[in-house]
């Protein structure tokens, strides 16, 4: 068979190189430069070096759960773990190891995981199921001078099938007296081994877990000063906003490198008001400014909704109804009042923008319509003006 | 009587041909003219046109392409059952077999895009295309992302193209809950009187004076018109009846003028014929026949919902008896009904007073199997087995479509069922085998 690597044209000019102290900042501060070292982990990083480096040289196999929301560390942390031993491994302090990483998101269909992992163990290329087979038979007959396998499994949520036997698979091998396999695997939530696992898959697993706890606004503020390593780009009280709202929200690190790029395109040496700016930017509900630019007849419609939610007391009101408080409000306005064809129309738009939550548009009058945003929101876009 | 059409582009002969066959929507061809512009002008993208059953949506749009020469496709939506057809039929008449066959074995809608891209860059539109689509209301049911993509067709193939949708609901139902490009709304509205007479008038037959035919279209305006006003209906009408008018001029007995003769020979008839052929009791060539049989009462031939006799076994009968009395009664006077000793019953427990409507209003109630088959040994007088002929009655009954089975198709035990037919038949059914069926319907106690 033919061999040929994918590539990508390469282009005709270099990427440019920053110029200023701002651009400089912006490259650091990009999701996708991740340091030779990662601040605030190092407890987590000494756990998982030392699990995965007793399992290497014990000759052993085992797993792994490591949870914990978006843009924690987990993926980041587990690679310079790899990167640390492959070093170690090269010097020789440790036996030799492989290392194959698949991600759930990245899979078209759980059953690819197969294929994935045989093709970067031995570059083979194979159905889902012979995949299985071959797998099943590399990890379960004895062989001389086998190496460790270090699998990494990222979004394991992803691989969950009816019958579970995807999680399972990998979760059995390593067990195996003859595996040698390591698997580290990665998701969100602390127990979804507990949630959506069977127990003969649960049980495999083991307890061996790991959570990594969102950063706190010191850790983040540390994070971002050893990106910017001494460059006077921002101001020390910018960066604390920056950490101290994003971890009061969700101590998302990712999140936090995004706002200080936002702010830097913003201005010249950040202050206060830029990062406020950017902040307010990231933050701010879009409800409000879509409400407070909707036409008159919109927001007339809208509040002829939560009159109606008042008179019925329920969160759910048909069309016609609605229609008739938008009437009645006309009036009071002293506005031309409504056919049936405006009031849809405004209604329809709504919906469209997801203000409002509808049936489909055949039922006509009888369309259920339920506000998609809370009341008190639609009444506080509605008064400002 | 035309008003010629105006519209700089187009030659003046072509215009008023057009125009001649469009009697009484000069003003929606106009404004259609306006809107289409130039040959080579951008157009709006989609115009959605609604408007009743005949008021000559699609007549229009037909003579105006026809006429003008336009390229254009017309897709009737009821046949294209996939949107795979639909874009077949587009690529086939605007870039003929050769486009229509790149297009894959199920074509996607980006398909159809890339296809008509690639066949536009071959052959630049001059003029603007148009795609006429019939019954739109059926794009409504295709994928998600049809309609949306029609709607902004131009947008999306880069162009010069006009989409132009009919359909006889207003675009308020159209809109898709995600929003869509919307389109220019068009209303025809329906003929009046004068407008139908005037159009009816214009197909005369060759051998009778004009004003003849005038009259006659009077008259049947006169008896139809407070229940029909479809154009379509009424020309058939005027079609089927206008030799039963010229009967008497035939004969001699009365003169072109004559008209009340005239009028007193063929109302009745008319008013016949809204019984009969207008309700399609009997066919249109039924009616024909029966005209040239003079003798013939119109009435001798049964019409189609005269036939209400159907040949049943003797228990299916029975079955459907029960099926019927199970449906229309109320569960809680089946003692009183069917028990031969059911002892003392209070009056009040058997007032209807606080009824309000008859159970024959609301239609038939479902009732379990179990009750049909009480019901049903207790009006069958001999002893029946319960073999599995009489459960294969009602199962064949309900495909027969006289009873209806109202649970799930997989529920074996108890199944619910529902009477559907009406009283007419069922008593002409309990006749049959003998058995008083009013006497034991609750609504007629």
């Amino acid at each position: 068979p033919r061999q040929a690597n994918p590539s990508i044209p390469s282009r005709s000019l270099p990427a440019r190189q920053p110029a200023n102290v701002l651009e400089e900042a912006r490259t650091r501060l990009h999701v996708s430069s991740v340091p030779e070292s990662l601040p605030c982990r190092e407890q987590e990083f000494q756990d998982i070096y030392s699990f995965v480096e007793s399992k290497i040289t014990d000759g052993t196999g085992g797993c792994m759960y490591i949870s914990g929301v978006p843009g924690t560390g987990k993926t980041a942390t587990v690679h310079e773990v790899i990167r640390c031993l492959q070093h170690a491994a090269d010097a020789d302090q440790i036996p030799p190891f492989t290392f194959v990483e698949i991600n759930g998101m990245k899979m078209t269909e759980p059953h690819q995981a197969y294929v994935q992992v045989l093709q970067k163990l031995t570059g083979q290329k194979a159905t889902a199921d012979h995949a299985a087979a071959l797998l099943e038979r590399r990890f379960s007959k004895p062989a001389p001078r086998k190496e460790t396998t270090v699998l990494l499994v990222d979004e394991l949520d992803l691989l969950w099938t009816r019958k579970q036997n995807v999680m399972y698979n990998l979760f059995d091998w390593p067990t195996r007296r003859h595996a040698r396999l390591v698997v580290l695997t990665i998701a969100n939530t602390m127990d979804l081994p507990e949630r959506i696992m069977i127990n003969r898959v649960a049980s495999r697993l083991g307890l061996t877990r790991m959570s990594f706890q969102p950063y706190t606004f010191k850790q983040l503020q540390q994070i971002l000063t050893s990106r910017l390593n001494k460059l006077k780009a921002f101001e020390e009280d910018a960066l604390q906003l920056v950490s101290r709202k994003v971890a009061a929200l969700s101590g998302d690190a990712r999140r936090c490198l995004d706002i200080c790029r936002r702010a830097t395109e913003i201005c010249e040496l950040v202050g206060m008001g830029h990062v406020m700016e950017a902040l307010n930017e990231m933050f701010s509900s879009a409800y409000v400014a879509a409400i407070r630019s909707a036409s008159l007849q919109e927001q007339l419609f809208l509040r002829a909704v939560i009159a109606e939610f008042r008179r019925l007391g329920l969160e759910e009101a048909t069309f016609q109804q609605v229609l008739l408080q938008h009437q009645a409000l006309c009036r009071v306005e002293g506005l031309p009042p409504v056919g049936v064809s405006e009031g849809l129309a405004a209604c329809l738009r709504l919906g469209a923008c997801r203000l409002l939550l509808l049936d489909s548009s055949r039922l006509g009058l009888l369309m259920r319509v339920r506000l998609n945003a809370s009341q008190d929101d639609v009444l506080f876009a509605l008064k400002a003006d | 009587m035309t008003a010629a059409l105006q519209q700089p582009g187009y030659e003046e002969e072509r215009l008023r041909r057009a125009a001649e066959q469009l009697a009484c929507r000069e003003p929606q061809a106009a404004m259609l003219l306006a809107l289409m512009g130039e040959p080579h002008h951008y157009s709006f993208p989609s115009i959605f046109i609604y408007g009743h059953q005949a008021s000559g949506k699609s007549h229009v749009m037909q003579v105006l392409l026809k006429e003008l020469e336009l390229p254009h496709a017309t897709v009737s939506c009821v046949e294209c059952l996939y949107a795979a057809l639909l874009f077949e039929q587009v690529l086939l008449s605007f870039f003929g077999c050769d486009a229509a066959s790149l297009l894959p074995r199920s074509p996607s809608l980006s398909d159809f895009v890339r296809v008509y891209r690639q066949q536009r860059f071959q052959s630049p539109a001059r003029q603007t295309r148009y795609i006429v689509m019939e019954k739109a209301e059926h794009l409504r049911d295709a994928d998600a992302n049809v309609l949306p993509a029609f709607l902004r067709l131009q947008e999306l193939v880069e162009d010069n193209v006009t989409v132009v949708l009919l359909s006889a609901i207003v675009w308020d139902k159209f809109r898709p809950n995600t929003g869509c490009f919307e389109p220019l709304l068009l209303h025809f509205p329906d003929y009046s009187k004068g407008e139908l007479h005037q159009i009816l008038s214009r197909d005369k037959h060759p051998s009778y004076s004009a004003e003849l035919y005038s009259s006659y279209i009077t008259i049947l305006l006169g008896v139809f018109y407070s229940v029909c006003r479809d154009l379509r209906e009424l020309r058939h009408l005027a079609a089927l009846n206008f030799s039963k008018f010229c009967e008497p001029l035939l004969e001699g007995r009365a003169k072109e003028t004559d008209a009340h003769k005239l009028w007193r020979n063929i109302e009745p008839h008319l008013k016949k014929a809204m019984r009969t052929v207008y309700l399609r009791e009997v066919s249109s060539l039924q009616w024909e026949q029966m005209q040239q049989m003079e003798e013939t009462e119109c009435k001798a031939v049964r019409g189609l919902s005269a036939h209400t006799h159907v040949e049943l076994p003797y228990y299916s009968k029975f079955l459907l008896i029960a099926a019927y009395l199970a449906s229309y009664n109320p569960a809680r006077t089946d003692k009183r009904f069917f028990l031969k000793h059911h002892g003392r019953i209070k009056k009040t427990n058997f007032s209807k007073k606080n009824e309000k409507t008859s159970n024959h209003l609301l239609g038939p109630k479902p009732f379990p199997l179990d009750r049909l088959l009480a019901i049903f040994y207790s009006v069958v007088d001999s002893r029946v087995a319960p073999s599995a002929s009489v459960f294969s009655q009602i199962s064949s009954l309900v495909t027969l479509q006289l009873l209806t089975k109202v649970s799930h198709d997989d529920q074996l035990d108890a199944p619910k069922y529902k009477c559907s037919v009406s009283m007419d038949f069922i008593c002409a059914v309990s006749r049959t085998v003998n058995f008083d069926i009013i006497k034991y319907l609750y609504d007629f106690l």
